[in-house]
């Protein structure tokens, strides 16, 4: 069945429409929770609220823009009002993301690399957490999750420029904070040696 | 090209949103500037990083537990709704209130006043008035009792006995 659809059922009242409309975005919901809570369950909570709010607002939905923008628009509110409340992003424990068990010795050497990359992984997500909220998010939105610029552009409501140099400033300021520990990562046009 | 030129095209190439000028532009600056090779691989290498993030599955039976908290919701949506407008009701009706009130002290009275509250309107006493009034009376009552005394005199067969 078509969203457009979907979308009409679940205003007139049709829990199994809207479930499909639940099943189709939970995980890019979750998922965006997740990028900034960086904790499953915390993530799962989020993603829980965002979708009582929309089935709440869904009679406000006049299909304006597309659904999946509309309701990544009440996730960003409602996760920016979350983070808020929590005096900034406290959650930050990874124990709870899964990780590959190593137990075999001859993989001990692989494992000890993926650690080190997760150590890396978790720096950069610390760091980006520690970001002002206006770069968190557009650095969440973009390289995180991966939207275009233009589904970014409609979900904060800001023009395409404004995301670009919004976009650039964070990066920046991301790189900055992480010189340290990139130096070295090598590159497309690094030089060759010797 | 500047260095901080290169920088923007070198997030916009790293996008995959540059032209074939433009990538031309930034190969020919990266090739005799060391630091804006450095700044392209710390770009490559925390893009990666930040794609590579935090992957968990969300947890189990989500619909499950969201459709009866939809279905409390939904219940509680009418009562939600009066709650909200009696909260904007209160000022609303405390206004009209005042205004009723207002309007009643104001207002014109058209209906007759008895004379008392004439009296009490014009400000004056209102005791001493009806005793100056039953004191203009007085004469005639007085004649009148006088006369009906006297022909209570003349004829005694119809004075009742005591």
């Amino acid at each position: 069945m078509e969203e457009k659809q979907l979308v009409r059922l679940a205003q007139g009242g049709s829990p199994a429409a809207f479930e499909e409309l639940v099943a189709k975005y939970q995980p890019k919901v979750f998922s965006m929770a997740l990028s900034f809570t960086r904790n499953r369950e915390a993530a799962d909570d989020l993603a829980q609220e965002i979708f009582l709010k929309a089935y709440l607002a869904l009679p406000r939905f006049h299909g304006k823009s597309e659904f999946g923008t509309w309701l990544y628009r009440i996730s960003m509110n409602h996760v920016k009002d979350f983070l808020r409340k929590k005096g900034r992003a406290k959650e930050v424990s990874l124990d709870d993301v899964g990780e590959a068990a190593f137990s075999d010795r001859e993989q001990a050497e692989r494992a000890e690399m993926e650690r080190e990359t997760e150590a890396r992984r978790t720096l950069v997500q610390r760091l980006v957490q520690s970001l002002p909220e206006k770069y968190r998010v557009i650095v969440t939105l973009r390289d995180i999750q991966g939207l275009a610029y233009e589904d970014i552009s409609r979900i904060l409501r800001l023009s395409p420029g404004t995301v670009d140099s919004r976009l650039h400033r964070a990066r920046r300021m991301l790189r900055l904070k992480l010189e340290p520990y990139l130096v070295g990562e090598g590159g497309a046009h690094e030089l060759p040696q010797g | 090209m500047s260095c901080r030129k290169a920088e923007k095209l070198i997030q916009r190439s790293l996008d995959g949103r540059l032209d074939r000028r433009g990538r031309d532009r930034l190969a020919s600056h990266l090739a005799v500037c060391p630091a804006c090779r450095k700044v392209e691989a710390e770009y490559r290498s925390m893009l990666r990083l930040l794609k590579d993030g935090p992957a968990a599955e969300p947890l189990p039976r989500f619909w499950e537990r969201l459709e009866p908290r939809l279905r409390e919701e939904t219940e509680l949506v009418p009562l939600l709704f009066w709650e909200r407008w009696s909260l904007k009701a209160i000022p609303v009706f405390l206004a009209l209130v005042i205004l009723l009130g207002g309007f009643l002290f104001f207002a014109p009275r058209t209906r007759e006043l008895s004379q008392s509250a004439v009296l009490l309107m014009e400000n004056r006493d209102p005791l001493s008035e009806t005793q100056a009034l039953f004191e203009t009376d007085r004469p005639e009552t007085r004649t009148m009792m006088l006369l009906f005394a006297s022909r209570e005199e003349t004829s005694p067969a119809r004075r009742p006995m005591p």
